[in-house]
């Protein structure tokens, strides 16, 4: 084993955080265009290198940081898209209807999961889970819908129920 | 595909063919007895079945139009045309039409927090339902009524007006009775001692016990019930919902009082020694930090909190 792997190893975390952390930083900060979020991001990273458990970083330690990084940048701009989405959907309420800061922060907390559990299904179960979890349509008026038979129908929302129950 | 792995998605199936049984299909009391007897099998059936609720509360927490529209949105931002044409057809159904497909939604539902938990929940006709600590209901929304169960603990109801065509009684059931609400906001609390309290912000409730007379309080009072009978009501104060964001305010409270309810939103056991729990107490103190709310209170009064551990903590004289 080469020496230089083995000393990492002796590090632990505390050195990849020492060695890593200002550079990660500055590589979130070139991405995101902004300090807070890069500083919030850099933290969730070593996060998840200590919540894995992983104590061999290889040869290449910022190459395991940027591949978790990436994947939190990727969930960081969705959130915001799912954001922006949101607000848009409420400004277009035709009542005067404005959600308390906490009901806004659950729904997009609840939209942000909603969306990642729909992002794997295909279109059909999609469809016919969404008339069935948002418009509380009930199996024979999905069904009356989309012109196909009730048992398909509840094939699709099981199938759909599933995938997102073992999302988490 | 480990073995492990492959038992739950077989269990994630099954929860989800009882999820999907109670939510469509009205099933039989013969069927609730088995799935009863399915979800008390294993600690791993109860989690799964558990997922299935999860994921039903998390759609509950959007409120349907709000969700389709944010989602149609991202579809478009992420260039996807999938799934559009159908809900660009539901768009331009008529409002009517959305009302009664709305007012049809069977919904069945077991929500509950932990200890120390507080949970906001947008139920299918736009009511808000709070539950505090270690708090558990059951909502079945029906064609003839929108039902919560309050099976433990506390919640805050902010109703909305029915959406359906005929407006359906909105009714809180206990194990003491049933509460009514009559277009308005209020709290139903369990408590040790038996029975339950219920407080009115606005508008009025009525309350029926199980086996004595009905009993309609006003906004501004609060009165406890049990099987038998409404107690004569008492004020109530508006701040006494605060636990909804977490705090709890204190006018002129017994420190005993306090303690106690402290203690509901932490797990393990907190006690208050009797030397002290006369002491009176004014002031805001936080719930969702209980252990901040111990800090401050030792600051303004002569009493010292000791940590035996973690989860057993005494509130003595200093």
């Amino acid at each position: 084993m080469p020496d230089n792997e083995h000393a990492l190893r002796q590090q632990g975390i505390e050195g990849l955080y020492i060695d890593h952390h200002g550079w990660l930083q500055a590589w979130l900060r070139r991405r995101l265009g902004n300090a807070f979020d890069a500083a919030d991001l850099a933290h969730d990273t070593f996060v998840r290198v200590m919540a894995s458990q992983c104590t061999q970083w290889g040869r290449e330690p910022r190459a395991l940081l940027t591949h978790i990084a990436k994947g939190l940048v990727i969930d960081h701009w969705r959130r915001q898209e799912v954001e922006a989405a949101y607000l848009d959907a409420i400004a277009r309420l035709p009542a005067p209807h404005t959600p308390s800061p906490q009901a806004r922060l659950l729904a997009i907390e609840a939209l942000v999961r909603i969306d990642a559990m729909l992002a794997s299904l295909p279109p059909f179960t999609r469809e016919v889970f969404l008339l069935a979890q948002l418009d509380g349509l009930t199996l024979q008026q999905i069904a009356e819908r989309t012109q196909k038979p009730a048992i398909t129908v509840r094939r699709h929302i099981h199938k759909a129920l599933v995938a997102c129950m073992a999302l988490d | 595909m480990p073995p492990s792995d492959a038992i739950d998605i077989a269990l994630l199936k099954e929860a989800a063919d009882w999820a999907i049984a109670f939510q469509y299909e009205a099933p039989t009391p013969a069927q609730r007895q088995a799935f009863a007897q399915w979800r008390d099998r294993s600690p791993a059936h109860a989690a799964a079945w558990a997922r299935a609720q999860g994921v039903f509360n998390t759609f509950g927490q959007v409120p349907a139009d709000i969700g389709k529209t944010a989602l149609q949105q991202l579809e478009r931002s992420h260039g996807r045309r999938r799934g559009l044409h159908v809900l660009g057809l539901l768009l331009v159904a008529a409002p009517v039409g959305w009302l009664a497909w709305r007012h049809a939604r069977p919904w069945a539902a077991d929500v509950h927090t932990a200890t120390g938990e507080r949970r906001t929940l947008t139920l299918p006709d736009g009511s808000q339902l709070v539950l505090g600590t270690a708090s558990a209901v059951d909502i079945a929304f029906g064609a003839a009524a929108r039902r919560i169960r309050l099976v433990a603990g506390e919640i805050l109801v902010t109703t909305h007006a029915d959406p359906a065509p005929a407006a359906r009684p909105f009714l809180v059931d206990t194990a003491s009775g049933v509460v009514r609400a009559l277009g308005t906001r209020f709290g139903v609390r369990q408590q040790e001692e038996g029975g339950f309290r219920v407080a009115v912000y606005e508008s009025a409730v009525e309350i029926q016990p199980l086996a004595g007379p009905a009993r309609t309080l006003r906004a501004g009072q609060q009165a406890r019930f049990g099987a038998t009978g409404v107690d004569a009501p008492a004020p109530v104060d508006n701040t006494d919902a605060l636990w909804t964001q977490g705090m709890l305010l204190a006018k002129d409270m017994r420190l005993g009082d306090v303690v106690a309810e402290l203690a509901r939103h932490r797990p393990g056991v907190l006690r208050c020694d009797g030397a002290v729990a006369g002491l009176r107490v004014s002031g805001a103190i936080s719930l969702d930090d209980t252990d901040a709310g111990l800090a401050a209170l030792a600051q303004s009064l002569p009493l010292r909190v000791v940590y035996q551990t973690r989860y057993w903590v005494t509130v003595e004289a200093r």
